[in-house]
């Protein structure tokens, strides 16, 4: 049974006097090739979620399962983690070797691969964030985004069939952002890779082919992006607002066009209007 | 934060950069074992022009290494007036009560030589081998340890784990001291009290985060599957070429040469 699948599933964290409540009631199933984004607020149970998916954290109740493998289950906790890679939100805190090179070749050690194989993994990985000519350096003279490259670097080449991020983005300036987004785009589309991309910015979110909104612990709303975006009345009540693009589009149907196609980018629409 | 600190690995394509990093630290280990067997002022002198040959031969520049020198200079100015004045022996001359011996400063000088010997050993060894090679090359050499019990890879992950975070602690340190000055904290106040305090309060925050930080770093590494076990594939990249064993040979040479004068 491949895919990842939550079964109701509840997490409750215990405080100096109560339960505080991070997820309650989650069910939903992601298929292999999948590209997933997860759209919340802070606080909103983003990253309890992440960690709940390769077993970091176990669920209060319900189950969540990786290719059929329960998290629950410590034997199988290192084929799960070896199928779904985490990137966390704080690159300084995940780097642990003192060579970018070396920093990415550490998952796929601990893999027991060939060193030739770990070899080819380091450089394919490096091309892909284009950090090549940063093999050498040490990770705490890098900047904060090339950090975060790094830091997604050292996940991709374990090659996981399930790659979660959380926050990528936040330390990237635009022009970084979108190439990241692109390498996650490109990724999914040519190595077939499950992307689940975390973030609390919806433009962030716009090559994903699902979302899921989270609300104070709940799925509040899910969806292709144009049926999320699309109701900006729903989204807009929880203090979200959808990409300038489907702004765009809501506004032009008010004014009575009819905008049928997906699009992805501004130039795209403004082209096809044009063409109208 | 682009100088170079004192013994941090320097990227390089010399000879001794490419040397097994085994060889390296057995090198090291009779260096060590050499220079503290052997009082002979001659042999110390013949050994200190052999490490700096082997540091002009490794690109490291020498600028750099003068500067770490003057680090430990009163080290070894300390330990030479001290080896000359407490020697007995025939005086060579007269400072008040205390007179330099003879002996005294032959065996001051000798003993100042075996510091910079170690001293510039331990440098090139550290600044020509990066700091998972240097791990791995240990954990190789150890590992027999293992048979009797004693968790030799963990350690060596600690080490590489400490060489990662070090700078970033110093960073954090220094921009915890620069906010606690911006709100008026004062770290050269002359009352000795007062300046303590103001450490505390670099001490405790820094603490705190550390302890975040190790968490965090802890589900990382959970994350990418470490499983504690010897590292194999680190140590399979160890590998001994002809060049390696020459030098061993003509260190133990060295070596021997030492015991035997
Ligand atoms: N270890 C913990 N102990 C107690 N409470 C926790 C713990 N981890 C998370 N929480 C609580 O669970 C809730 C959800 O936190 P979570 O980190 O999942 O939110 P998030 O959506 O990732 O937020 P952000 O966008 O700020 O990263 C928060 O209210 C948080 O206080
Ligand atoms: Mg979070």
């Amino acid at each position: 049974m491949d895919g990842i699948q939550l079964i109701d599933v509840s997490k409750e964290f215990k405080t100096a006097d109560s339960y505080k409540v991070a997820l309650s009631s989650i069910n939903f199933t992601i298929h292999e090739g999948e590209y997933i984004g997860i759209l919340g607020l802070n606080q909103s149970g983003k990253s309890t979620l992440a960690r709940l998916l390769n077993g970091l954290l176990k669920p209060t109740r319900g189950r969540v399962l990786i290719n059929g493998m329960d998290t629950d289950s410590p034997q199988q906790l290192k084929e799960i983690r070896q199928l779904l890679g985490i990137v966390f939100p704080n690159p300084d805190n995940q780097l642990i070797c003192p060579i970018v090179e070396e920093e990415i070749a550490f998952g796929p050690e601990n893999l027991g691969l060939s060193p030739s194989e770990v070899h080819k993994r380091v450089s394919w990985a490096l091309e892909i964030v284009g950090m090549q000519e940063m093999r050498n350096h040490a990770p705490h003279l890098l900047s904060g985004g090339q950090k975060q490259k790094v830091a997604l670097a050292s996940v991709l080449a374990m090659e996981p069939s399930y790659l979660v991020l959380d926050e990528p983005t936040s330390m990237l300036d635009p022009l970084s952002r979108r190439e990241v987004l692109e390498h996650l785009r490109m990724i999914n589309q040519e190595n077939h890779m499950t992307i689940i991309l975390i973030s609390h910015n919806p433009e962030d979110l716009m090559d994903a082919k699902r979302l899921i909104v989270l609300n104070e612990g709940s799925i509040y709303m899910q969806g292709t992006p144009k049926e999320v975006y699309g109701d900006m009345g729903k989204l807009g009540a929880v203090g979200l607002n959808p990409p300038g693009l489907y702004q765009l589009i809501q506004q032009l149907e008010e004014e009575g066009y009819r905008i049928d196609d997906n699009f992805e980018t501004i130039p795209q629409l403004v082209e096809k209007i044009c063409q109208k | 934060m682009n100088d170079i600190k004192l013994g941090q690995y320097v990227h390089g394509n010399s000879l001794i950069h490419s040397l097994d990093p085994r060889t390296k630290i057995i090198c090291c280990t009779f260096i060590v074992i050499g220079i503290l067997s052997s009082h002979n002022f001659w042999y110390l002198l013949a050994f200190l022009g052999l490490i700096l040959v082997a540091i002009k031969y490794s690109g490291t520049p020498l600028s750099s290494i003068w500067r770490s020198m003057r680090g430990i200079r009163y080290l070894l100015l300390i330990t030479f007036l001290f080896q000359a004045v407490l020697t007995q022996g025939e005086a060579v001359f007269q400072v008040g009560a205390l007179s330099v011996t003879r002996e005294g400063v032959v065996i001051g000088l000798i003993n100042l030589l075996r510091l910079v010997i170690l001293f510039l050993g331990s440098i090139l060894l550290l600044m020509t081998t990066t700091p998972m090679k240097l791990s791995a090359g240990l954990e190789f050499l150890l590992l027999p340890l293992n048979k009797i019990k004693i968790p030799v890879q963990y350690f060596t992950t600690i080490i590489s784990i400490a060489f990662r975070f070090i700078p970033t602690l110093v960073e954090e340190s220094l921009s915890i001291k620069d906010a606690q000055r911006s709100r008026g904290a004062r770290f050269d106040s002359p009352k000795i009290l007062s300046n303590l305090k103001s450490y505390l309060a670099i001490l405790i925050p820094l603490l705190a985060s550390s302890m975040l930080r190790a968490e965090d770093l802890a589900e990382a590494m959970d994350s990418r599957c470490y499983g504690g076990n010897p590292n194999q594939y680190r140590m399979r990249t160890l590998k001994y070429d002809r060049v390696d064993i020459y030098l061993i040979i003509f260190m133990a040479i060295v070596l021997l040469a030492g015991l035997l004068i």
